[in-house]
């Protein structure tokens, strides 16, 4: 699976618990696992192929711990990332503070990266709108100002989750499309970048 | 003076601010054991009582404490062998000089917890008290990291308490160690800057209590690295470790639950998949075969070459987080404390296929080189395919175990064999009487006792024959290795030694398919 090539990097950022894990199962697995919240160790990669047109483009999906203890190497989960999915619970208004930190930290990382903004758990919101902590519109501003794309999301009914990623994926290829000459997708087998990072570098 | 404190500490047990009291708490409070521990040395006896005892229990109707339970996960036998409220520790030295502050600790312990409820466990709830096991791990600025059962918060004042246990001591230049009062043992291990109490009713000796501890102990060190840990509390000390441990509170619950089940933990020891000599070095050979230059350790499935503390952290840590590596590859930085306990190794995590039960751990010191050995482990799969060891690995492990039956000694139900110069242990399925988590528990229990007799830090002996009620022990310990028979009950001595030469005979056959003879280093 993972020997395939992947075209571009997408990678899940957010706070613990908003469901990273969640949208990428519904989006690969096309399934959404009930039972106790698990969290993610570290990170876990899965390559995704999809159709935009006549071609296919593979997004390699990167989905990283919401656990602050990993805040410190996240930057290794999202160097080099053309997408990044920013998660936000939408019952959850701390999880909106969250998100800002991480579209400030791309802004200042990754300049290259292009931010969708993603408010999770719609289906809670709509069986009872008194749960909702994060108004759409001030989302919908938050996302204009920062030039990101809004969606609100429910991994459990699957709504909006198969327009989030073809819309990456079209994304991309527009502008793999733009700019064909200068890359053409990231090469698996590439060496790795030329600095040194010796194991505990996580200070 | 020992049989006063239990008193008192029982007069306010009783009427402390419980809620009322129930029948299965009387019955457990009116035991026998107490009077039994002041009269009987920890010996045969003994052991026959405690077997009735906890038959007597067992037969009781439903858990009380099953409805306090809020958490998903699996009850910790309460009432497995309560007759466990006697301890050889009472009779043991040393150690009581702490015993007129348990007065003065359990009377604050029962008004706090009078005062602070839980949303997740009642503290105040008999079923929060019946707990056969309480682990608390706490900074030393009294700061409440983790608690077993309850939450944290509620604990504050308790935790307080035994900081305040372990400062009074130490400012006397002295360490506590443990407590024996009431049928419980409070065992203290200080790992500056953490503190870890635990709080049993089992039989477990001291020294296991501690062993326990310290796998917690290396578990939060596997997560933030020692460097690190001391770190965050010299900048500041009464820093909340629970923001950065946030989420991980389960691979310690489940540690604690693979301490009192997993006989590799016990042994200091892992279990290899039994396999034929030659599909094992094809799988080596395949392994190295496919490594990349930053690659340290490959770990298929229950391969050693690592310290078995690490490698049952590593174990933990993929067993604790059932799906997520399931289909995609996983990428974590983990310390393995035994190892450096200053820097993170990153672990690539993956199965070999996605519906197989076979996961490579493959540990790196880069943390750039996660696609370098994702390759590795294509090309270890494709190697494997080629060399057709592939279809005998997967045969391997639709039967990881096997029954005891094989050795062919009818008196025999299960066994422990460890093998020293490997530090891998062998051992059948669990026959039916035990398979039950009760049963489970209580096989690993009276293994865990034998094991403490066995290396005791004063008395050790070699050997050990003991008949009890439902089975018969026998135990020996030599240069080479290490053994542990659970024989039916009507076994006499001499059967029980013949089955022991009839099963060091059979080891020694198959030991080439129980054990890794040769392992690989890069």
């Amino acid at each position: 699976m993972s020997a395939m090539r992947v075209d571009t990097k997408v990678v899940m950022l957010g706070k613990e618990s908003v469901g990273k894990t969640s949208l990428v199962e519904r989006y690969v697995h096309h399934r959404f696992l009930v039972g106790p919240y698990q969290n993610t160790i570290g990170a876990a990669f899965v390559a995704k192929p999809i159709q935009v047109g006549d071609k296919v483009v593979t997004l390699g999906i990167w989905d990283t711990a919401g656990s602050e203890r990993y805040e410190a190497m996240s930057r290794i989960y999202y160097r080099g990332a053309r997408a990044a999915v920013v998660c936000y619970d939408l019952t959850d208004s701390s999880s909106f503070q969250r998100a800002r930190f991480w579209v400030k930290e791309l802004q200042n990382c990754e300049e290259h990266c292009k931010i969708y903004l993603c408010g999770t758990k719609n289906d809670l919101v709509q069986a009872d709108r008194g749960l909702r902590q994060i108004d759409f519109h001030d989302a919908q501003d938050f996302a204009e100002e920062i030039g990101a794309q809004l969606y609100e999301t429910s991994s459990k009914t699957g709504n909006n989750v198969d327009e989030l990623f073809q819309r990456i994926a079209e994304e991309y290829s527009d502008s793999a499309f733009q700019y064909m000459s200068n890359e053409a997708g990231v090469d698996l087998s590439q060496k790795k970048d030329s600095y040194f990072y010796s194991c505990c570098h996580n200070n | 003076m020992e049989g006063d404190v239990r008193n008192k500490a029982r007069a306010s047990w009783d009427m402390g601010s419980l809620p009322p009291v129930e029948c299965l708490r009387i019955e457990r409070s009116d035991s026998p054991t107490p009077d039994l521990v002041e009269g009987t040395e920890p010996g045969a006896g003994q052991q026959a009582a405690m077997f009735v005892h906890s038959r007597s229990v067992e037969d009781l109707p439903a858990e009380a404490d099953e409805d306090a339970e809020s958490r998903v996960e699996p009850q910790p036998v309460a009432d497995g062998d309560p007759g466990s409220s006697e301890t050889f520790g009472t009779s043991e030295n040393g150690l009581q000089v702490e015993e007129n502050i348990i007065e003065v600790a359990q009377a604050p312990k029962e008004s706090s917890w009078a005062e602070s409820r839980t949303k997740e466990e009642d503290i105040c709830s008999d079923g929060w008290r019946s707990h056969r096991k309480h682990v608390f791990v706490l900074s030393e600025a009294g700061k409440p990291i983790y608690s077993r059962y309850g939450t944290e918060e509620a604990l504050s004042s308790t935790m307080g308490v035994m900081m305040a246990l372990v400062s009074f001591v130490e400012a006397d230049k002295n360490i506590i160690r443990s407590i024996h009062a009431d049928g419980y043992n409070v065992v203290f291990l200080s790992k500056s800057p953490l503190v870890l109490v635990a709080v049993s009713q089992t039989r477990q000796s001291d020294k296991e209590m501690i062993r326990e501890l310290q796998y917690i102990y290396y578990q939060i060190v596997s997560l933030l690295t020692l460097t690190q840990l001391n770190h965050i509390f010299q900048a500041k000390k009464n820093y909340d470790l629970r923001r950065l441990l946030a989420g991980s509170e389960h691979l310690i619950d489940n540690l604690l639950r693979r301490l009192d089940r997993d006989p590799g933990l016990l042994l200091s020891a892992v279990t290899c998949l039994p396999l034929a000599s030659s599909s094992r070095d094809a799988v080596s050979a395949s392994l190295q075969a496919a490594k990349a230059p930053s690659l340290v350790f490959s770990i298929l499935m229950k391969d050693q070459y690592l310290h078995h503390m690490d490698l049952h952290l590593v174990f933990n840590l993929v067993c604790s987080s059932s799906s997520s590596f399931r289909e995609g590859e996983g990428w974590t930085p983990i310390c393995l404390p035994k190892f450096n306990s200053a820097g993170f190794f990153h672990a690539h995590i993956s199965y070999l296929e996605p519906a197989s039960e076979l996961c490579l751990i493959l540990v790196s010191t880069d943390r750039e080189e996660f696609f370098s050995l994702s390759d590795c482990k294509q090309r270890f799969l494709e190697r494997l395919r080629k060399r057709n060891a592939y279809q005998a690995l997967k045969e391997a492990v639709k039967t990881p175990s096997y029954s005891v039956d094989l050795v062919g000694i009818p008196e025999l139900r299960h066994f422990l064999y460890k093998s020293k110069s490997s530090g891998l242990f062998t051992s059948p399925e669990l026959p039916g009487v035990y398979q039950s988590e009760e049963g489970q528990e209580r096989l690993m229990g009276l293994y865990q006792e034998l094991h403490s007799r066995l290396h005791h830090s004063t008395r050790p002996l070699l050997s050990i024959y003991r008949c009890g009620e439902t089975e018969n022990f026998m135990a020996w310990l030599t240069s080479g290795f290490e053994l542990y028979l659970c024989l039916t009950p009507l076994v006499t001595k001499m059967q029980a030694v013949s089955a022991v030469n009839k099963l060091l005979k059979w080891i020694r056959k198959e030991e080439d398919r129980l054990f890794i003879l040769s392992p690989l280093t890069y």
